[in-house]
């Protein structure tokens, strides 16, 4: 574990929206750490923060309407870096990420080997429980990542990753929505930022299947991709 | 003067009457309306003229050419409109965003 002074200068990023059955969990495991963690709920229905008042060092964040996990990201990004972060992780809401794969994403980082690592359910000693179909999936997005970015990683798209200041500062996602994974990728092969993939857990369990993507919203990432391609 | 073509041109004239009620300060926009109301007049009253430009451009018939050429025109349209709804998304995310960052708590 990291000692006290370099874990208050890592910024955990969580976005959030409609979560509050598992919200308090997922930030319950990553309190040890001490790491700071920035909630940005974006625009949830009903408000998280009467079930995680009475828990300290939590930045609050709200956006007033819902605009999507990209610009929630992006929100938790800028935030962090005002606050003078010196390296950030993006994290699931959701419990599907373990808090204790944080720290094998840093060490590349704070070693200097790489200025993102992205996480990664497929490398060896990764771990997932996911199902046949969503298997295909990642893997058809791996290509479809390839084709528009030149990256081929092992996982198309896995919400924890942790990066250092001078890489937060080349990100600027415009896809509010989902298709920002890719949007990343696209700002590290055109920014030329060293990236490195870290296994890492992926756990479904009920909730985080019910809550997250089905498969079928990988196909409006794709439309929002080549939009993407079209108008930047 | 047929059925369709009072139908079209008190069309043509509701469309212009409109966009004068909300234009009428630009002259660059006037001259450019009217022009355009102008063809489609003609266009209407007079469908031959629209057959000789489409035979002289390989087309068989004046209404395939309006056809063709309104469907490039709508998918310009739509381009452009998108292009806009793109800046307007990204105006709002900008302004929510500030908000948000300005506006952090901290337990």
């Amino acid at each position: 574990m990291l000692n006290q002074n370099k874990a208050n200068a890592v910024f955990v990023i969580i976005p959030f929206y409609n979560e509050n059955t598992v919200i308090r969990e997922v930030i319950e495991d990553l309190l040890p750490y001490n790491y700071q963690i920035v909630l940005v709920n974006d625009g949830s229905t009903k408000s998280p923060y009467n079930i995680l008042k009475d828990i300290d060092s939590l930045y609050f964040l709200h956006h007033k309407v819902n605009l999507g996990q990209g610009a929630a990201i992006q929100t938790g990004i800028d935030f962090a870096l005002q606050k003078g972060a010196e390296y950030l992780v993006t994290f699931d809401a959701d419990g599907q990420h373990l808090s204790s794969d944080i720290q094998s994403l840093l060490e590349p980082l704070q070693n200097n080997e790489a200025d993102i690592c992205i996480a990664s359910r497929f490398l060896e000693k990764g771990m997932h429980n996911a199902t046949k179909g969503r298997k295909i999936t990642l893997k058809v997005g791996r290509w479809v990542n390839y084709f528009f970015t030149g990256l081929f990683l092992s996982d198309a798209h896995n919400g924890l990753r942790a990066m250092n200041r001078t890489a937060a500062d080349k990100f600027n996602l415009k896809e509010n929505r989902m298709a920002h994974a890719t949007e990343f990728l696209i700002a590290i092969k055109k920014n030329k930022i060293r990236y490195k993939e870290i296994p890492a857990t992926v756990v479904y369990s009920d909730y985080s299947r019910k809550k997250g993507q089905s498969v079928f919203s990988s196909i409006r990432i794709f439309f929002d991709l080549v939009l993407h391609k079209l108008f930047e | 003067m047929t059925g369709i073509k009072i139908l079209l041109t008190t069309g043509v004239a509701f469309i212009a009457v409109y966009f004068f009620l909300r234009l009428r300060n630009s002259i660059f926009d006037i001259v450019i309306l009217l022009l355009l109301i102008a063809a489609a007049v003609a266009f209407i009253l007079f469908p031959d003229i629209t057959n000789t430009i489409a035979n002289k451009l390989g087309v068989g018939r004046g209404a395939d050419l309006v056809f063709y050429t309104s469907i490039l025109i709508f998918w310009f349209v739509i381009l452009k409109l998108y292009a806009r709804i793109r800046r307007l998304e990204q105006i709002i995310t900008h302004v929510v965003r500030k908000d948000a960052i300005d506006e952090a708590e901290k337990n």
